[in-house]
């Protein structure tokens, strides 16, 4: 009997899981690489985002929250406004931040691996900046998401980063999800919010 | 001639790393009854996260320090960036480590062993029967055991001072103690440019 109950929940498993997750066809992804294509250019964006830091030795993730601004080519704000106090700003290849209050600026040359990681994940939250010379293509479907995982083929970013997991929202073509998954297999996950594509954002955000 | 040349260098070099540290104001050791010091991370059901700030060679950079006791005497810790990347995760036991995890740009062998024993320090219980003695008025006791010195303040602990060859290492100071957890830490390195200082971020911990 108990065998045949743990049979039952064995088959029924994948019906009270998350969404499967499943490689798309070779039409999905000419489908899907169109929309890509023919989506709007992101030349804003602002958005709020939950970031949530998995590593396999704790219970609960740690989470923060915050906004980003993004301003072609290459202007960025991101901070943090949960659990604590902490913007960065990304401008004349410089960085300015603003630690409660405390006030520093640097030179991007002198924290390049600082900034390659940032622009990797303000880059994967506009979606299309993904280059198929640095990294490989993985096409799938998330319920009716889609779904990219790229695995990066450059030594500089490996050393880093293990696959960045993008989910595109199935309402519109935009990425509503990113995952960073380490080396070790630790990962970050940022879940944006609230999305601003091309809206106005007003100079002074990137002012430090 | 070279022969004695090698031998008093050898002398010089022995009685140097003999050398012991002298605690300021000490004048001599006492026994007493065994007691435990540092029993801030013992539970095993715990995970403590503290919001970090580091400033190392130069260069500063904030994040968290998550601790979990995996077993009353290993402990795992793990130190992140605020983007979310592991600077470093590491269990250390009383007589080793174990590295799981670091950053490449500090996946140095010194630097990962030297910050090991910072974090064996912070989180490892002792059992000490050696106080020192003071040559005037006593407002705490200091209690020994091999290179560390524990000394207490109002039944808890309140610094480790950690040394080597006669020379002061490390620093740690435990601040704003409430319900047996030190709500703040400074740890500041005497022998390397490097200082953090931690706060409690009790949101995020399973207390």
């Amino acid at each position: 009997m108990r065998v045949k109950i743990s049979y039952m929940l064995l088959f029924m498993l994948p019906f009270f899981s998350d969404a499967q997750t499943r490689q798309m066809t070779s039409s999905e992804i000419s489908v899907f690489q169109q929309t890509l294509k023919e989506s709007v250019q992101v030349k804003t964006l602002s958005a709020d985002f939950v970031q949530y830091k998995h590593m396999n030795f704790i219970k609960q993730p740690i989470t923060s929250s915050g906004k980003i601004y993004l301003k072609q080519p290459d202007r960025l704000s991101w901070s943090y406004t949960a659990p604590f106090q902490y913007r960065m700003v990304f401008r004349d290849n410089k960085i300015f931040i603003d630690d409660q209050g405390k006030k520093k600026s640097m030179d991007i040359g002198n924290s390049k691996q600082f900034e390659k990681i940032s622009r990797l994940v303000s880059s994967s939250m506009r979606g299309g900046g993904y280059d198929e010379k640095e990294f490989t293509v993985s096409y799938l479907k998330k319920g009716d998401a889609n779904m990219l995982k790229l695995f990066p083929k450059l030594q500089d970013i490996k050393k880093y980063i293990k696959e960045i997991v993008l989910v595109f929202s199935d309402k519109d073509t935009q990425v509503e999800e990113v995952t960073l998954v380490e080396p070790s297999n630790d990962y970050t996950r940022f879940i944006l919010k609230n999305r601003k594509v091309n809206g106005q954002i007003n100079e002074s955000v990137f002012n430090l | 001639m070279n022969r004695y040349l090698i031998f008093s260098l050898l002398a010089v070099l022995l009685c140097g790393s003999c050398r012991s540290y002298q605690y300021p104001n000490a004048v001599g050791m006492r026994t007493s009854h065994q007691q435990e010091v540092n029993n801030y991370y013992t539970d095993t059901t715990h995970t403590w996260v503290y919001r970090s700030q580091i400033q190392a060679f130069g260069k500063d950079m904030t994040g968290h320090l998550i601790i979990r006791a995996m077993a009353p005497n290993t402990h795992r810790l793990a130190l992140v960036s605020d983007l979310g990347q592991t600077i470093l995760d590491v269990s250390v036991f009383p007589d080793r480590h174990e590295l799981h995890a670091a950053m490449a740009d500090i996946n140095k062998k010194i630097l990962v062993k030297e910050l090991a024993w910072v974090f064996r320090s912070l989180t490892e219980r002792r059992y000490v029967q050696n106080a020192l003695i003071f040559m005037d008025k006593q407002h705490y006791p200091v209690y020994v055991v091999d290179d560390h010195f524990y000394s207490m303040e109002e039944r808890h602990l309140a610094d480790i001072v950690v040394t080597k060859n006669g020379k002061e290492r490390f620093h740690v100071s435990f601040d704003d103690v409430q319900r047996k957890l030190p709500k703040n830490i400074t740890i500041q390195h005497k022998k390397y440019p490097v200082a953090i200082q931690l706060k409690l971020d009790e949101k995020q911990s399973v207390l």
